[in-house]
């Protein structure tokens, strides 16, 4: 059937917004780069017998570290007809350039890789919304991780977001990559329900953020 | 010191300004330059102590409206300082709007605001929580021989959703502050009357304190204690329990053994029900989300007075935006958000106040239920 325009401020639309944007998040994101959406600016749905439904989209991203900078995307987002566990398909194209974070991650990287014991942190932010400055790498990390978790694991009625990364334990490796393994709690705004993730992020400044295993946690609060 | 806020209307009391500024060489916090006042443009002025009283005068001789944006700027300073929490403190004339309060506090304050503006508030039982901790409701009411519409003001439904408290709390301390001074607030209260709840559910807020940031219903126990907890905003009596619920108990949307199982709920709903005729706006203040929601959740049918409540819903968000640019969207809890029943805003509005609505204050989930204290200042700043 052919496209149909949505309201972009209705829940459709919404969600699979979120969905296009931990997509974005867990493949450029990092320690020194969190995008966070600031206007969904057009949204069209179309049903595909067979197939599923598919979101196309405009959005209009910012850095949360450099508000002022935003980038425009298309992304078109699939969801699997009847399929629990399958993934949404997404597709994103970014206009214009994303502010570089050379430095800032060659930084981190030395920072954490000269540690002498394997970095530990818990409740980030916490309870009042304090992040340390020298925790806020790790929080974005944990918020890209999150962005893979969102774009894994939503349908069209869930939404995800990062409420808070419970806990966060560095695993030094032998080859190039930094490990850190976070729990991190993710809000699903529909149930309301919020839910622990294990979730282990490999990161390197040239090889950007990997996910290499995640899966819920156990039973409820 | 003080610091004021002034908004000047005319050509004239932009030059009236810029000579008061000089004269009295003021230090000018916004904008930076006297060459650079404008008519229609926020202007913040810092006042030394010995000269606040003249200049304030002066300004009403001038019939220019101005708010005092921080009254002592010496404590402001000192509380920036790094210090550490204590568990006993004083809360009075120097309470921290600016910083989130445990519940202990937050009743000292109640009872700090009615000793120190006597004139204006009074604080009223409304009713006990499961826990049997007593809900307190502020009433903001001018004397006055003609009666007045009430406009109700409730937070803290959910546990985990602290701005919505620290926002009542800003609220009230604006009003108080301003009310004498600042035209707009002195007219409002002149025709109607504000009752304010800043914490409905007291059980969860402090169990979100002590145990678990993220809790979000009361405390009652399920299952014969193995499991606790009702949504209050499920709970009442608005198309209950027909969508967007859970029947069980270990459901964050779960919405109790029936329609006002919970006395939090009853204790809102007998209020507002003995009061209804009297009630012109039911205004209900969660996070997060950014958004101006109106009735339904259950359905989108539309409620029969839709346009008013979308008109006026639009303005609100446009004012808010016209603050710090913060965007927040309007629209029925069905059309924008989820389906949900038995919500406190769709009672309120089918038993027959015309205009209610729910607020999400920020963020739109960068933080969502965690959110900094350090926009505290700004998130209550816009919503008023």
């Amino acid at each position: 059937s052919p496209a149909m325009e949505l309201p972009p401020g209705h829940l459709p639309a919404a969600r699979a917004a979120a969905v296009a944007v931990g997509y974005l998040r867990y493949l450029r994101g990092g320690p020194a780069r969190g995008l966070e959406l600031r206007e969904l600016r057009r949204a069209r749905r179309q049903d595909i017998d067979d197939v599923g439904h598919k979101y196309c989209l405009e959005l209009e991203l910012e850095d949360v570290l450099d508000k002022d900078s935003t980038v425009t995307c298309t992304a078109e987002v699939l969801y699997h007809l009847g399929s629990k566990s399958s993934a949404p398909d997404v597709q994103v194209t970014v206009q214009g350039e994303l502010r570089s974070t050379e430095e800032a991650d060659k930084e981190f990287y030395h920072r954490i890789r000269s540690l002498e014991k394997e970095l530990v942190a818990e409740n980030i932010p916490d309870s009042h919304g304090n992040v340390p400055p020298e925790l806020e790498p790790i929080h974005l990390l944990a918020w890209a991780a999150s962005g893979y978790i969102t774009w894994q694991n939503s349908t069209e009625n869930t939404k995800l977001h990062l409420a808070q990364v419970k806990h966060v334990r560095q695993v030094k490796r032998s080859d190039e990559d930094l490990q850190f393994d976070f729990v991190v709690l993710l809000h699903e705004m529909v149930s309301q329900e919020v839910l622990p993730w294990e979730v282990t992020v490999l990161w390197h400044p040239q090889h950007g953020a990997r996910v290499s295993q995640c899966h819920a946690v156990g039973a409820g609060r | 010191d003080q610091v004021l806020h002034i908004v000047p209307e005319t050509f004239q009391q932009v030059q009236y300004l810029q000579l008061l500024c000089s004269t009295f060489m003021l230090d000018l916090w916004k904008p930076l330059l006297p060459e650079d006042i404008r008519a229609g443009e926020d202007l913040h002025i810092r006042v030394p102590a010995p000269l606040v009283q003249e200049v304030k005068d002066s300004l009403d001789q001038h019939m220019i409206s101005y708010r005092v944006l921080i009254p002592d700027v010496q404590k402001l300073v000192d509380q920036s300082m790094p210090r550490e929490r204590s568990s006993h403190r004083q809360v009075s004339g120097d309470y921290v709007y600016t910083e989130y309060h445990p519940m202990e506090e937050i009743y000292q304050w109640m009872t700090q605001i009615q000793k120190n503006n006597s004139e204006l508030v009074t604080q009223h039982f409304l009713g006990k929580t499961f826990e049997n901790r007593t809900i307190y409701y502020l009433q903001i009411s001018q004397p006055s021989n003609k009666p007045k519409k009430i406009i109700w003001m409730d937070c803290g439904i959910h546990a985990r959703e602290w701005i919505s408290p620290a926002f009542c709390q800003w609220f009230v301390k604006e009003i108080l502050q301003n009310y004498k001074t600042d035209p707009k607030i002195s007219r409002f209260l002149q025709n109607l009357d504000l009752y304010v709840l800043p914490v409905l559910n007291i059980d969860g807020y402090i169990y979100s304190w002590e145990e678990d940031r993220l809790w979000r219903k009361n405390r009652s126990p399920y299952e014969n204690g193995t499991c606790y907890g009702t949504d209050l905003n499920r709970n009442f009596n608005s198309s209950w329990g027909s969508v967007g619920v859970s029947f069980n108990c270990s459901s964050d949307v779960f919405c109790g053994s029936g329609p006002e199982s919970e006395p939090e709920t009853r204790a809102v709903a007998q209020f507002i029900k003995n009061r209804k005729s009297d009630i012109l706006c039911y205004l209900t203040i969660h996070s997060y989300g950014q958004l101006i929601l109106t009735p339904y959740g259950s359905t989108t049918k539309p409620p029969n007075n839709y346009e008013e409540l979308i008109q006026v819903a639009k303005e609100a968000a446009a004012a808010l935006t016209g603050k710090y640019g913060t965007s927040y969207r309007v629209g029925s809890t069905a059309l924008i958000l989820y389906n949900n029943s038995g919500s406190s805003r769709d009672w309120a509005h089918k038993i027959g106040i015309p205009l209610s609505y729910t607020f999400e204050l920020r963020d739109t989930g960068a933080h969502g239920f965690v959110l900094p204290a350090n926009q505290i200042q700004p998130t209550c700043e816009e919503t008023m």
